[in-house]
């Protein structure tokens, strides 16, 4: 088997919110097409399987440069990735991403966040993270932030009622996100506040 | 055993459809044959040794079967099994796949009931009863079944057309400072997050919230 | 949601994503139980079930289940199928970072093995030592259920 085709380089990880892409630098061939191949090992893969490695299908053969992950890192272990080139019948050597990849260093933004007054009632809308996300939404009358409500929305469904508010007071919103199978969070998202009685949302 | 000649189409899709713990057994008529193919029945106890016949369900020509006594037990994992006759010809036995009471049941909606007052409304949810021998049985919430159940309770606003979610553990709910005069339509959905179940939302329940006296 | 649940056996305290092995079982369970021809014989609830077993033994079943599934059971259970393998490995990673947890508290002493554990491993063991290695293998895998039940 002819090895001459250079190896992918420049493997790398991006991950946020729980989602995962290995990404990599094209390899370049003259009028050619170069598809590639990757591959995952976990730590149970390495400690107890004589350091298998398993293919992923759907990124098997494939000419983009960037597989999704996200399905095959679910467990918050330390992760092996490679990936090589075929053109025809040349193949690369496996190029392997340089070091491990452990989902607990996703990184989390805050969530999306929609703050309601609806007559007396305080409402949220939050964006749809997926299954491994929740909530943490504090709120509190404006210039009382040291008596905060809190909130843990597990299911995330359209508007979401949080409290009742009284007439005149303005009230405020933020959230951060919670993912509990690495126990991390977000940082907040922006404060928003609005008031009872045809309160408008304010952005502050 | 003086098994007769097995050259009859089995039965299909040979399977437990079970809704609240209430484990009934379905098939469909083998393939081609007209009225009058008769069944038999039996179950056992994955994991213990022996099939054990359903005498109600023995020569019968309907295509289900109730098993929800024998299957009462959910700590324990079942598989039954369907022979048709006709003729004086048999099918082969078709087993059902592995059943696990806890997990593969179907939860029903939460009952809702709704009242109100001039500016709130009061919502009392109950969940279903798992299902029981007689009428006279002892009742088991499925409450005790699956101890992480939650209600979703959904709140309609008939005038301004607002929904509102709310997340609630314990089974009543009551939302004040409500405009009055103002209809609302309620309906809730069971979930439990392990193992993953969901109900379906129950029927709206409409109440109207009284009128304002000093309007 | 991800139903991550903080178990308590005793005085070892456990946060345990159950729902994402709960998953990944769920997406292969028909599979790998249609693999299990034998009806008769369960490798964790045979003679009894794993609800007979008493509080105070649970932490150490618990454990010892957790270096059985790791140790002796995933390795074996490879298919002809890349989903169901890819998805066995995903259960027998969190079972891994599980075990590991597991450790800890046994080498704090919070986990400890009495009389009854052990017999009760041992008839585990025996159970499976009593088929061949793959059949044994995918009948405790395709019992994943029972154990997270029970777990639960």
């Amino acid at each position: 088997e002819d090895a001459l085709l250079p190896a992918p380089q420049n493997i790398s990880i991006l991950s946020t919110n729980m989602k995962h892409f290995l990404t990599w630098s094209p390899v370049m061939v003259q009028g050619e097409t170069v598809t590639y191949s990757v591959e995952f090992q976990g730590e149970y893969e390495r400690e107890h399987v004589n350091e298998s490695w398993i293919p992923i299908c759907e990124c098997s053969r494939i000419t983009a440069t960037v597989c999704n992950i996200t399905e095959d890192i679910s467990a918050t272990v330390a992760y092996n990735l490679r990936v090589r080139a075929d053109v025809g019948a040349r193949r690369s050597e496996w190029g392997t991403l340089k070091g491990f990849f452990n989902r607990i260093t996703t990184s989390l933004t805050p969530p999306l966040m929609k703050v309601i007054a609806d007559g007396y009632h305080l409402l949220v809308e939050l964006q749809d993270m997926g299954p491994a996300f929740q909530f943490y939404v504090l709120y509190w009358k404006k210039g009382q932030e040291s008596r905060m409500q809190h909130k843990l929305v597990k299911e995330v469904s359209s508007v979401i009622h949080l409290d009742t508010m009284e007439a005149g007071p303005d009230y405020c919103v933020k959230a951060q996100t919670y993912v509990e199978v690495i126990n991390r969070s977000s940082s907040f998202s922006q404060t928003q506040c609005v008031r009872a009685q045809g309160g408008r949302s304010m952005w502050l | 055993s003086g098994e007769l000649y097995c050259s009859l189409p089995n039965p299909r899709n040979v399977r437990f459809e079970s809704v609240n713990m209430k484990n009934v057994l379905h098939w469909s008529a083998p393939e081609g044959t007209g009225d009058g193919v008769l069944y038999k029945v039996k179950y056992s106890v994955y994991g213990v040794g022996k099939w054990i016949r359903k005498p109600e369900c023995r020569n019968i020509n309907r295509t289900w079967c109730d098993l929800s006594s024998e299957t009462s037990d959910y700590e324990e994992q079942y598989y039954a099994s369907v022979k048709a006759f006709l003729n004086g010809m048999c099918s082969d036995w078709m087993e059902t796949t592995r059943f696990n009471p806890l997990t593969d049941t179907k939860i029903d909606p939460p009952m809702v009931s709704v009242s109100s007052t001039e500016t709130s409304i009061s919502i009392i949810l109950t969940a279903p009863e798992k299902w029981k021998r007689s009428p006279e049985g002892e009742s088991v919430s499925l409450l005790r079944v699956y101890p992480g159940l939650q209600y979703n309770v959904s709140v309609l606003n008939k005038k301004t057309k607002k929904r509102w979610f709310f997340s609630v553990s314990n089974n009543t709910l009551v939302v004040p400072w409500l405009e009055p005069g103002t209809a609302y339509c309620v309906s809730a959905q069971i979930y439990v997050t392990t193992p993953l179940l969901h109900s379906g939302f129950s029927k709206e329940h409409c109440v109207a919230t009284l009128k304002d006296k000093t309007a | 949601t991800a139903g991550n649940k903080i178990f308590h056996f005793g005085p070892c305290r456990i946060a345990m994503s159950v729902t994402e092995i709960r998953s990944g079982f769920t997406a292969i369970k028909a599979n790998i139980q249609a693999r299990d021809p034998i009806k008769t014989l369960s490798i964790l609830s045979y003679p009894h079930s794993l609800h007979k077993v008493k509080s105070s033994d649970r932490c150490c079943i618990i454990h010892r289940l957790f270096n059985f599934y790791v140790d002796k059971v995933f390795k074996h259970c490879k298919t002809e199928d890349s989903y169901i393998n890819r998805k066995i490995s995903s259960i027998a990673n969190s079972f891994l970072s599980v075990k590991r947890k597991l450790g800890q508290c046994h080498e704090q002493n919070k986990c400890l093995c009495g009389q009854g554990s052990a017999e009760k491993f041992q008839q585990i063991l025996a159970n499976y030592e009593g088929l061949n290695v793959t059949s044994a293998a995918i009948k405790s895998l395709g019992e994943l259920d029972i154990l997270l039940d029970w777990m639960e």
